[in-house]
């Protein structure tokens, strides 16, 4: 009796550890899979993008909605001008159309704020000249110039034997570009585009300058359509 | 109970609980790091999802007045010999800003991501970027082309890219990815002629071969662009 006594007393300590050890390995597997399903959500939800580019991303079209409202608000209210019926609203309307497209598309000389980079190098290729054209697009230029030549997006910028050509015309180093626009913005991205510059070996110098009224002189000549149909 | 036996329960119980309350703080550090950084990542997503909405109806918001404006203006020119002239006028000048629909001979590029590299040197290079996009516009704009538009989206004489990995921002649009057609319209054989020279679009070719990036190239007798439908605000530009 003792004996089988003794032998229950011992088998009921080994149940408890048996218990034990298992709900230490349930508690661990838990805890294990909470952890690896916690990281795997982070990961999958980060697949492409990182936070900082989401950052950048919603500043960007934080920036890009208030030019849609700019827009919206101009479009509004020369609808409404022309709504009016009164005699010459069209041709006011009209009249301040051709004056603004003709600047946009670089067809008259501007003025404004900006900045003036002159980037001194050899070696430089259309590709160079490109980005740089793009950062400050991408800055706000409402208008650039090259060496006396203007510029606007549809304008080729190419390589051909001599160096870089600008709708044909080459531009020989250094280059002086003219941005007006956004001074501040421009001015940042100027920054930006000279430090890099700067660590790159084929260029010697690399400087901007912030204008309050910056002058671009040089026009786009109009060329007509040959291939393309309006609607 | 012995008193030793006691006391050595006690000091059981109490390295239990240290332990228990270590490995507590431990896991709500490791568990709740990441859960935030979900959290907050997906307020970011949000974010973004509200502002291209947004974006979207302001542009389809745009393109409405625009239409409102042209028929306005019709209705005028039909009263006014001088309101024709202007408007004809304005029309040439809203074709090249890219204002109106176009179509024509031209071709269509299509841009598609590769497969990702070993190494985090390559990361990235395997995706389309604005870049790449830019350098197929230039080279297009170059030979021959007189309209352009990217997935939809026309270029006018403003028009800007960036954009970070993978993505690809033009204008005031939202961010853009693979696969990215550029349709243009144009000498097609020019465009055709530059597009298949193996000189041209050196990084694309490269990343061609190291990443399976994919260029494809199409002419078409046809092409159609739309028109653009965002801002053309020149607020600092002013006459000289």
């Amino acid at each position: 009796m003792s004996s089988r006594r003794s032998g229950q007393a011992r088998r009921a300590p080994a149940r408890v550890r048996g218990v034990s050890l298992w709900l230490i390995a349930l508690l661990v597997a838990l805890v294990a899979t909470i952890q690896i399903r916690s990281q795997a959500e982070v990961e999958r939800s980060l697949v492409g993008v990182d936070v900082t580019s989401l950052a950048f991303l919603i500043d960007d079209l934080h920036r890009a909605n208030e030019s849609l409202d700019a827009e919206k608000s101009d479009l509004s209210r020369r609808r409404l001008a022309l709504s009016s019926g009164q005699s010459g609203a069209a041709d006011q309307e009209l009249t301040d159309e051709i004056s603004r497209l003709k600047l946009l598309e670089g067809l008259v000389p501007v003025r404004g704020p900006g900045v003036v980079m002159l980037i001194d190098a050899s070696g430089l290729t259309a590709l160079d000249l490109q980005d740089a054209l793009n950062n400050l697009g991408a800055g706000g230029a409402e208008a650039l110039e090259v060496n006396g030549r203007r510029v606007v997006t549809g304008l080729p910028v190419a390589e051909e034997s001599d160096g870089v050509a600008i709708d044909g015309v080459i531009v020989v180093p250094p280059w002086q570009i003219t941005a007006i626009g956004d001074a501040t913005r421009l001015a940042d991205v100027a920054d930006l585009m000279t430090q890099q510059l700067r660590a790159d070996r084929r260029v010697r110098s690399a400087t901007y300058r912030m204008e309050t009224d910056a002058a671009i002189r040089s026009v786009v000549s109009e060329k007509p359509f040959v291939y393309a149909i309006p609607s | 109970m012995s008193r030793q036996k006691l006391a050595s329960l006690g000091l059981v119980a109490l390295v239990a609980l240290a332990t228990g309350f270590v490995v507590a703080d431990q896991l709500r550090t490791q568990l709740l790091t990441p859960s935030n950084q979900v959290a907050r990542y997906q307020a970011l997503v949000r974010s973004v999802q509200e502002l291209e909405s947004t974006n979207a109806e302001s542009r389809r918001q745009i393109a409405e007045l625009r239409a409102a404006i042209d028929a306005l203006e019709a209705d005028a020119a039909g009263r006014s010999s001088t309101t024709q002239s202007l408007r004809r006028e304005v029309a040439e000048l809203r074709a090249r800003a890219g204002l109106i629909a176009m179509h024509g001979p031209g071709v269509e590029v299509v841009l598609r991501n590769g497969v990702a590299g070993p190494g985090p040197t390559t990361s990235g290079s395997h995706l389309v970027n604005f870049q790449d996009v830019q350098d197929v516009v230039n080279l297009l704009f170059t030979y021959g082309a007189e309209g352009i538009a990217v997935n939809g989206r026309r270029l006018t004489p403003l028009t800007a890219f960036s954009g970070s990995e993978g993505q690809i921002v033009i204008d005031q649009g939202t961010p853009l990815s693979s696969p990215i057609t550029v349709a243009a319209v144009g000498d097609r054989n020019r465009m055709m002629d530059a597009l298949g020279d193996p000189s041209a679009l050196p990084d694309v070719r490269a990343r061609e071969v190291q990443f399976q990036l994919q260029l494809r190239v199409a002419g078409s007798p046809d092409v159609t662009l739309p028109a653009y439908d965002s801002s053309l605000q020149i607020p600092n530009v002013k006459p000289a």
